[in-house]
């Protein structure tokens, strides 16, 4: 997806734990630095020179203090200001930057598929891997055009005491309305939804892609009038609460508030999640140059992954974060061992190649 | 007088830049895109044409359209009308709650309406607790949710018009109407609807073009089933980049919208509208 609706949601969740007290805003800041989503939200300084690095986002969540918590360490160490603007890097964005030859920002946090998307349209510079250590994330995490800062996945969550405490095993449970009557929710937004259906459907993890589109129609026709689609994930939590829908594929951040809330009513299960990996990009001719390379090194640091997850469950991409997380924190992370068992792992290649034609096939599918 | 005229002129050239600089040019920026994006000429619109996946978003778009003006300017002609019979204190206070609305903001008017709507809200909970149902009605995430967000958003809008207009006719002649021995049915038939025809003629203009461009009621009340012109705009724009569907599909909005105004203004009814009434 050109607009990274995950990231924008972690820094929804983060504000609300920061508002709510749960989290000191020294956590809070490092925490949406993590994201990429510190926010200095100054427009007008939005202008980069070469002495500044400006990483854009989409948070526009604290402002002020921000850039201190943020800039500070990284000025400390490189000499270098950080200016955030929290404008949201869309991909038509940076697309009318480039090709304008106006470009403010150095690193915008877009997600995998995005970065292939910049990349074949010649918008963005390749990761530069002399700088960034490439060893620090999986090999399919480190790309040519983008290197990922966090991952999150689409789980099954249920309504525990709708289901008379009876866990669905997967995602044909979300089809068996015999079994857990009451509506589902999924997205609206194409990444991770025909995965599922197509699972449930018994198509081998191996043989997801590329994906049969008629095929997964065909299964999910029948259940349009039970589907609820949620655009946020602030509105999936909404729709559980309310006891809306009984079940739901939903992002695992959202489930594990939902859970934190109410741990015997609301559930979900790691079998056959669907992982996505985030990723930092850089526009083309972006204002500091090489040296924004130096900044998402520092970004793939296992200390400050592991504030990540535990402020938002927002998995680490960086793996040497495993050795460091507690048992609570192993059981709400997507690439925890056991969680990770039954995991499929979206495929960044067929998106950038397809999401635009599928997302369109989709939006006229369950709208008509 | 000529020297007054020239002044006021001037007066209004501040103003018109602005709207040309913020208003003017960006459409017809997107006009431009539409046109050369990616390559010159008018193939956005002839394949804007053969889409159909395009042709149900307009035609869903219609009727939902067509839907919320008939059940706007129906609701709002009962209140509008029961406004100008009431005493002048009642309808201050009737005007008042008019305007209420006016103040909430679209999204939490859509949010309120969940909330009431919901299979858990307000009211389904209330007709079941007296019996009349014993399961929840689907009232939203669905068309029948996204017409009662419409509707309820676009009401003031329509009593204001209907009652500017039903207040200016001259009472005089319903009771020349009443001495001349006719019902009241008669009247309201023959004597009230003929001249408030012109009001009538501008509020299901100004709601039917009004929810055409919908945007954020069909998007919450909706939930992804209810996709409208407006919504699909702006998913081409943002999270798809076709800039070439956006831009034609957005000229196209305008373009039909400024023909419908232009043939309506045409016709006799809303012209009458627009003149003047002398004083009484």
């Amino acid at each position: 997806m050109t607009i990274s609706h995950f990231a924008q949601d972690a820094a929804q969740i983060a504000l609300e734990k920061f508002n709510r007290g749960e989290i000191d805003r020294r956590s809070f800041l490092f925490a949406l630095s993590g994201l990429g989503l510190a926010a200095a939200f100054k427009p007008g300084a939005a202008l980069a020179d070469a002495s500044e690095i400006v990483v854009c986002n989409w948070g526009g969540a604290a402002v002020d203090a921000f850039a201190k918590a943020y800039g500070d360490p990284f000025t400390k160490k490189s000499g270098m200001k950080v200016v955030i603007d929290g404008a949201g890097p869309a991909v038509g964005t940076i697309r009318a930057m480039v090709e304008s030859g106006k470009v403010i920002w150095d690193a915008t946090d877009g997600g995998m598929i995005d970065s292939l998307t910049l990349g074949k349209g010649n918008l963005v510079e390749k990761i530069d891997y002399t700088i960034v250590d490439k060893s620090q994330v999986p090999e399919n995490f480190a790309g040519e055009f983008g290197v990922s800062n966090y991952v999150y996945s689409n789980v099954l969550a249920y309504d525990a005491e709708a289901t008379k405490g009876v866990a669905p095993t997967g995602w044909a449970d979300f089809f068996d309305t015999a079994k857990f009557p009451g509506k589902r929710t999924m997205c609206k937004w194409i990444q991770g939804q025909l995965e599922f259906v197509l699972m449930a459907d018994g198509v081998a993890p191996a043989d997801l892609y590329p994906l049969d589109v008629d095929r997964a129609f065909k299964k999910l026709k029948p259940m349009l009038a039970d589907i609820i689609f949620w655009e946020g994930g602030a509105q999936t939590q909404q729709l559980f609460r309310e006891g809306e829908v009984v079940m739901g594929n939903i992002w695992h951040t959202r489930a594990n508030l939902l859970n934190k809330e109410t741990p015997d009513k609301f559930k979900w299960i790691w079998e056959q999640n669907i992982l996505s990996a985030s990723a930092w990009s850089v526009p083309k001719g972006n204002p500091a140059g090489k040296k924004v390379f130096e900044f998402i090194n520092s970004t793939l640091d296992p200390a400050g992954q592991l504030v990540l997850l535990q402020l938002m469950g927002n998995g680490p991409s960086n793996p040497k974060t495993l050795a460091l997380i507690t048992p609570a924190d192993a059981l709400v992370n997507p690439t925890t061992k056991e969680n990770a068992a039954s995991q499929i792992m979206l495929n960044p290649t067929y998106y950038a190649e397809h999401e635009t034609e599928l997302q369109n096939k989709y939006l006229d599918f369950i709208s008509s | 007088m000529r020297n007054f005229k020239t002044t006021a002129l001037l007066l209004t050239v501040p103003a018109s830049l602005v709207a040309i600089g913020l208003y003017a040019a960006p459409i017809l920026q997107v006009l431009a895109l539409s046109l050369t994006e990616p390559k010159l000429g008018f193939a956005n619109y002839q394949s804007l044409f053969a889409n159909a996946a395009v042709g149900r978003v307009v035609m869903t778009t219609l009727k939902v359209s067509v839907m919320t003006t008939v059940l706007t300017v129906l609701a709002s002609y009962i209140v509008a009308f029961a406004i100008i019979h009431m005493s002048a204190g009642w309808r201050r206070i009737s005007l008042f709650l008019v305007l209420v609305p006016f103040w909430i903001s679209v999204l939490v008017r859509a949010f309120s309406w969940i909330t009431i709507l919901r299979r858990r809200g307000v009211l389904n909970s209330a007709l079941m607790e007296a019996g009349v149902i014993s399961t929840p009605l689907d009232l939203v995430y669905n068309l029948l949710g996204v017409t009662i967000g419409m509707v309820h958003y676009m009401m003031p809008f329509a009593i204001l018009l209907l009652y500017a207009n039903l207040s200016d006719i001259d009472r005089r002649i319903m009771q020349a109407a009443r001495s001349l021995g006719a019902r009241p049915a008669t009247i309201f038939w023959r004597v009230w609807l003929p001249l408030s025809l012109p009001g009538i003629a501008l509020a299901t203009l100004f709601v039917f073009v009004f929810s055409l461009g919908f945007l954020v009621t069909p998007a919450l009340l909706g939930a992804g089933k209810t996709l409208m012109i407006a919504e699909y705009i702006s998913v081409q724009i943002s999270s798809t980049s076709r800039w070439d569907l956006a831009t034609s599909l957005s000229t196209m909005l305008l373009l039909v919208v400024g023909i419908i105004v232009f043939a309506a203004m045409r016709s006799p009814a809303l012209r009458a509208a627009f003149v003047a009434r002398p004083q009484q």
